[in-house]
């Protein structure tokens, strides 16, 4: 046993006088036994998350047109806008099969997902708020807990919507809404997000919007021509950015509301039955699709999988390379220690002494290599998910 | 390619995530956790829900008393109760635009006229204009006193009481008894508006506000509005217009929304104009409830309608 300890001692020595070596061979050791690891528990992490979002939205609707496309959108917020539809496809939804929730996710603020929905959303998605209320009034704004901490803003400040386009100097202003509430983190997408209402939403696109009345003899500037009942305004009219108490009944949407777009509808059917006179509804609607996000994203997975699996294979090409480099490299080093393990078979030692002394530097080499792994793999495990997050969303 | 980038990107970026999903309010019925609450935006609509419910629900009509509920803007602690009711009755029409400008839960909304939206009448549409890109339009509007009309407030009772059942599912068979009788109530008191229009027999009338369209329609009425305030003396203007539209349109009955001032009456009178209080009850009424209300209504029309009505040919 003594003679044990004593080819651990001695090979830790070694290690500590070859800290260049060591530290080299620990970790391309613990790289090759952590990455692949790794790599699967942030995948099914992620997919178990993905999957858990999908599985909470049992039905979405939307105009025909890519239903990944259309997921990523509604579930994810994801910056591609899908083919949009119409609200009157959400009336015509009738409240006794299910509560239809109307979803506009096309603005940004400050490259945070503005999503336009009604107050029902909230409680589809059991979001609670930290602080504040949730939006009453036109123009009002709830944010998601990460938004809230990225912008540094809270109730009481205000946020402005982004132009579609940089350069588009002729399209709708942005708007300034007050913020109401910060909701607590959900640890999901909701948390990067904005909530108004759908109708502030639709202000953002430019569907309804406020300005002076032009019958008023004060808005006589802001005319520039008015022939009997039609009033043609110039330039000048003041059309407001910002929805107050003084100027909210000045908004208006032009047209029916039924008209207005929506990039989904999620249904929350009232039970199974309901859910299946749905989908049978909309199987062969020739504008609107009905999707289980479930199946299109156990889909899209699949596909992530497959790549997994090709990543995987390289990284197994990849850690034998390097496993047989270390071996070399082990090899090399008896050969260039020779001369010092003559020296200690001069000194008394046996060879089977020599060779433990060797073996216990290797095991000194592999089990630090596998603990830093396994450190790695539980951090991954903990911070993987939001430190990716970040790197993600920034 | 890039699409799967994003996916990858999403699918990652959803690591470490635990996912949700896993002033003078007006206030009837007994109060407590459990009890369904309902807010309604006009006082029939209260009277309705109030009826039908019985002390199964508490019914709030939160606008003051002597506002008119149409014009009345809620502030935001109200609007947040609006927001926390089990039930909000509106009454459509685009009644109380406040509703058009604020976030309620759609899922516990009933627009009380759905059922009849293609018999809503349009009002005098407002200039069309047009600025920007959106093309020419206007702010014209719909008459909104629906419930004028006797057979559109059996509509509304109709949508009300089913809502409710769907609401109170266990007092189902109490709500449709008493949708029932007040049905039958309704269906009275619109068959005596129908016997008075067959008497007025297209008499001009004279209404002091635009609030009586649907009433009008539906009892053939032939009324012109004006724009005058039960509380104001009209301007010297105003009857000079008045005495102008008394020419073609040979008044002798003005219905007003409130008793004007004396004043007022006997100049009307020395014109020939009989005064009849026909009160729209879009609020509380000070005494009685909407029924009463509209008996009230419906007699003071009676009574004056004999003078206001063309006389009989001979031999009919």
């Amino acid at each position: 046993m003594a003679g044990v300890m004593g080819s651990f001692y001695l090979g830790w020595r070694y290690l500590r006088h070859h800290p260049g070596k060591t530290t080299i061979l620990i970790s391309s050791i613990t790289l090759i036994a952590y990455l692949p690891v790794g790599l699967s528990m942030l995948v099914d992490e992620g997919a178990q998350s993905l999957r858990a979002r999908a599985a909470a939205t049992p039905l979405l609707l939307g105009a025909r047109g890519s239903p990944v496309e259309l997921t990523l959108n509604s579930l994810y917020f994801s910056t591609d806008t899908p083919a949009l539809t119409h609200y009157a496809a959400l009336d015509a939804i009738e409240p006794a099969r299910a509560q239809a929730i109307p979803l506009y996710v096309r603005h940004q603020a400050r490259r945070h997902p503005i999503v336009g929905t009604s107050l029902d959303y909230l409680d589809y998605r059991a979001l609670t708020l930290a602080q504040g209320r949730g939006f009453a009034v036109l123009g009002e704004a709830v944010l998601g807990a990460q938004v809230a901490t990225a912008l540094d803003v809270g109730v009481g400040d205000s946020v402005v919507s982004s132009p579609e386009t940089v350069f588009d100097l002729a399209g709708v202003y942005p708007l300034k809404m007050p913020v109401v509430g910060v909701l607590a983190p959900g640890y999901s997408q909701d948390d990067r997000a904005i909530f108004v209402d759908v109708k502030t939403a639709w202000v953002i696109q430019g569907l309804g919007h406020g300005h002076q009345d032009l019958a008023r003899p004060e808005s006589a500037a802001a005319v520039l021509k008015k022939e009997g009942d039609r009033i043609v305004a110039n330039a000048a009219l003041v059309q407001y950015n910002e929805i107050t108490a003084d100027n909210v009944d000045s908004f208006h949407f032009h047209g029916d509301r039924g008209g207005n777009p929506l990039t989904a509808i999620l249904p929350a059917p009232v039970d199974d039955k309901a859910r299946v006179l749905i989908q049978g509804r909309y199987q062969s609607h020739p504008q609107l699709q009905v999707l289980q996000p479930r199946a299109v994203m156990d889909e899209l997975l699949a596909t992530v999988f497959a790549v997994q699996r090709y990543v995987l294979v390289a990284m197994a090409m990849v850690g034998t390379a390097t496993a047989a480099v270390v071996l070399l490299v082990f090899l090399l080093s008896l050969r260039a220690r020779r001369a010092e393990m003559e020296t200690m078979s001069r000194l008394g030692g046996s060879s089977a002494a020599i060779g433990s002394l060797m073996l216990a530097e290797m095991v000194i080499v592999l089990l630090s290599s596998v603990l830093l792994a396994a450190l790695l793999s539980a951090a991954t495990l903990t911070w993987g998910g939001p430190l990716l997050q970040a790197v993600v969303m920034n | 390619m890039r699409k799967l980038l994003a996916i990858t990107l999403l699918l990652l970026g959803a690591c470490g995530q635990q996912d949700s999903g896993s002033g003078n309010t007006s206030a009837e019925g007994p109060a407590g956790e459990g009890v369904a609450v309902i807010y309604t935006v006009n006082y029939p609509l209260a009277w309705m829900a109030r009826t039908l419910a019985g002390d199964a629900a508490r019914v709030i009509f939160p606008a003051p008393a002597g506002e008119d509920p149409a014009f009345w803007q809620p502030d935001t602690a109200t609007l947040l109760q609006f927001q926390q009711a089990d039930l909000v009755l509106l009454n459509g029409a685009n009644y109380a635009r406040w509703v058009a400008g604020v976030s309620l839960p759609a899922s516990r909304l009933l627009d009380t006229s759905a059922a009849y939206r293609d018999q809503l009448l349009a009002v005098e549409a407002a200039p069309v204009h047009s600025h920007g890109p959106g093309g020419e339009h206007s702010h014209g509007d719909l008459a909104f006193t629906t419930w004028l009309d006797l057979e559109l407030a059996r509509g509304q009772l109709q949508a009300v009481a089913a809502a409710l059942q769907q609401l109170l599912p266990g007092e189902a068979g109490a709500i449709a008894q008493r949708r029932d009788i007040l049905d039958g109530e309704l269906g009275a008191l619109d068959a005596r508006l129908v016997a008075l229009g067959r008497q007025l027999a297209g008499a001009p009338l004279l209404y002091s506000h635009p609030v009586y369209q649907y009433l009008q329609r539906r009892y053939q009425l032939n009324g012109r509005a004006l724009h005058w305030e039960p509380d104001q003396f009209p301007e010297e203007a105003h009857w000079s217009e008045l005495e102008s539209l008394l020419q073609t349109h040979p008044a002798r009955l003005m219905l007003w929304e409130a008793a004007p001032g004396p004043e007022v009456t006997e100049r009307l009178a020395a014109l020939g104009v009989t005064v009849v209080v026909f009160a729209p009850m879009a609020n509380r009424p000070g005494q009685g409830d909407f029924k009463t209300g509209m008996e009230a209504n419906i007699a003071a029309l009676e009574a004056a309608a004999v003078t206001a009505a063309p006389p009989q040919s001979a031999g009919g």
